[in-house]
């Protein structure tokens, strides 16, 4: 599989103010295609905002950003999952009022035309079946009928990233993953997550160590909106920058 | 409500002009078939606009009497008999569904306005461009003849009947009812009626699926209008005719109560809430005193407001859930410790 010679992120100079604040303050970065990459940082370091101003749920005030060399800076968010960059939310957003299979449903539709259609899906819907597949692989298939509000913490999870995978994303957006799971979840969440195809592009925000560090190829460390430490995930705990990141500059 | 219990509801209805014929002297049943029933059926058509809007995607919209008033108006400008005559001319057959046309595009540019509204915001703008309506058709003499309106709409001349024969106007009322409740209960089914849900549970992640949220709420507030549409016409026929007061203030929000009172939650609510007011309109004069319906109808919202916030038939189903437990044990295992 050759690789594709354009990067699959590329931010350039990319800032955002909020008033008087500024969150996010000239960050460039360069994702490989396939590559998984960790974005780490204590609270307030701008892990979200930058994941956002990918995502295209706010605008940057700053900058340019580039997917696999074509300029998304302007577009809205529905145009860039459909150039194929999917996306998980910190907190669940998911339809508590659908079933998990209608949830899936939607998210497998979203990626293709005929978004409009006002044809119930008949038995044979290619849509429907591939609905069915990705409950199965989210291992959710015992629950696919139910509303999705009786779901559990980690099984609205488990839902979470069975969507954002399901348009065939080139890109996945994974905003803290392991937010509010039991330690027992999150072996499950890291094999899911390292069971993903190199066909696919990984970035995750993360808070946990425990998770970020083994699923990544090259990490990178944020403070006070701007990037402090890029690093591989073997060195990231030995720097002395992010030493003094997460323990506080006096150690 | 599940499909069996929809069909016995429309069984009865068929059956009901007759079963009255039974029990009450000829001239009364006519009036309840035309008056309660026929009346509910067609004021309960724009309340399912309304029930369809807010149950599927959240949107309450105070506009949906003003959007059938305009298919209303739309009618009785165009239709022939029509007195006073503005455009005229026209068969039933033509300007009837000019008049679905002109509140399908009204409903899709109220959808088009209000599109970036939620909430009580939403609720505003939509009962701003109401008022505004109301306001230019009681102020406009030449297309909507000013305070007085349009009269004489008496409907066409079906099978060698005329419209008013209550029989008729009750069957045509049931069938156009039945097939829009049935038409929405398609639609919320189809990837449409989904994504619609999406917006109502969250329109964020509908548009990080790749949906384009406005056009699906606006094309929302298309089929809401036609839906109104439907209703405007046959209200219209039902009261020989339209005037700004039958989509002023009052109505409007009549079409919100009959709502609420029903239950939004389900499409059936819009037609259970329709009989209620409809019952309660006819007979609050005789029971109490006719200065003071609105007073006893604002005693029955509360009542059941207070009672049950989804309705009468939010009610009924929590007493049939409570009725059936045995029911909830048959489904599949509910989750016991299947996280792992």
């Amino acid at each position: 599989m050759p690789p594709d010679p354009a990067p699959a992120l590329h931010l350039t100079g990319i800032g955002r103010r909020f008033g008087a604040l500024h969150a996010v303050r000239d960050v460039t970065l360069t994702v490989a295609a396939g590559e998984r990459r960790a974005v780490l940082g204590p609270n307030g370091a701008g892990k979200t905002t930058l994941f956002n101003l990918v995502c295209g749920d706010i605008p940057p005030t700053e900058g340019r950003i580039a997917f696999f060399g074509a300029d998304i800076t302007h577009l809205p968010p529905h145009r860039r999952t459909r150039l194929g960059i999917g996306r998980t939310y910190q907190t669940s957003l998911l339809f508590n009022g659908l079933s998990v299979l209608d949830n899936l449903y939607l998210a497998v539709r979203g990626g293709r035309p005929g978004r409009f259609s006002v044809r119930r899906p008949g038995r044979g819907d290619p849509d429907l079946a591939r609905a069915r597949a990705l409950a199965e692989r989210m291992r959710l298939a015992h629950v696919a009928e139910r509303p999705v509000a009786d779901l559990s913490h980690g099984q609205r999870r488990q839902l979470e990233v069975g969507m954002a995978l399901a348009c065939d994303p080139k890109v996945l957006m994974l905003d803290e993953p392991a937010a509010g799971l039991s330690p027992g979840d999150r072996p499950e969440l890291l094999a899911l997550l390292k069971g993903l195809p190199r066909s696919l592009t990984l970035v995750l925000v993360e808070h946990d160590m425990d998770v970020a560090l083994p699923a990544s190829d090259v990490v990178t460390v944020m403070k006070d909106g701007a990037i402090a430490v890029e690093a591989p995930p073997d060195r990231i705990g030995s720097d002395p920058v992010v030493q003094a990141i997460y323990l506080g500059g006096g150690h | 409500m599940s499909a069996r219990l929809s069909l016995l509801a429309l069984a009865l209805l068929v059956l009901a002009p007759a079963l009255l014929g039974l029990v009450l002297p000829p001239n009364q049943a006519q009036f309840w078939t035309a008056n309660i029933l026929g009346r509910a059926l067609v004021y309960g058509i724009v309340a399912l606009s309304l029930t369809f809007l807010a149950t599927y995607g959240g949107f309450v919209s105070l506009a949906q009497m003003t959007l059938a008033g305009i298919a209303g108006y739309a009618l009785a400008i165009l239709v022939e008999g029509a007195v006073p005559g503005i455009v005229g001319g026209l068969p039933y057959a033509a300007a009837v569904p000019a008049a679905l046309l002109a509140a399908t595009l009204a409903g899709l540019l109220v959808g088009a306005i209000a599109v970036r509204t939620r909430d009580i915001y939403l609720l505003m703008i939509t009962l701003a461009l109401a008022m505004g309506v109301a306001r230019f058709a009681e102020s406009n003499i030449d297309w909507f003849n000013g305070y007085e309106g349009i009269r004489n709409v008496v409907g066409p001349v079906l099978f060698g009947v005329p419209f008013r024969d209550p029989h008729l106007f009750y069957y045509v009322a049931l069938a156009a009812a039945a097939a829009l409740y049935a038409g929405v209960l398609y639609l919320v089914r189809t990837p449409f009626g989904l994504v619609l849900q999406g917006i109502r549970d969250n329109p964020r992640r509908v548009a990080a699926l790749g949906y384009d949220v406005s056009l699906h709420r606006i094309a929302a507030f298309g089929v809401a209008g036609f839906i109104a549409g439907c209703g405007g016409v046959l209200t219209t026929i039902y009261n020989i005719g339209i005037s700004p007061g039958s989509i002023g203030l009052g109505a409007s929000v009549n079409i919100l109560i009959i709502s609420v009172i029903g239950g939004l939650g389900h499409p059936a609510g819009a037609f259970v809430g329709s009989l209620i007011f409809a019952v309660f309109d006819t007979f609050a004069a005789s029971l109490y005193d006719r200065d003071r319906f609105n007073t006893l109808i604002g005693l029955v919202f509360l009542g059941i407001v207070l009672a049950s916030p989804d309705g009468i038939v939010g009610l009924a189903r929590r007493l049939g859930g409570l009725r059936r437990p045995s029911r909830a044990g048959e489904q599949p295992a509910p989750r016991p410790a299947e996280t792992g």
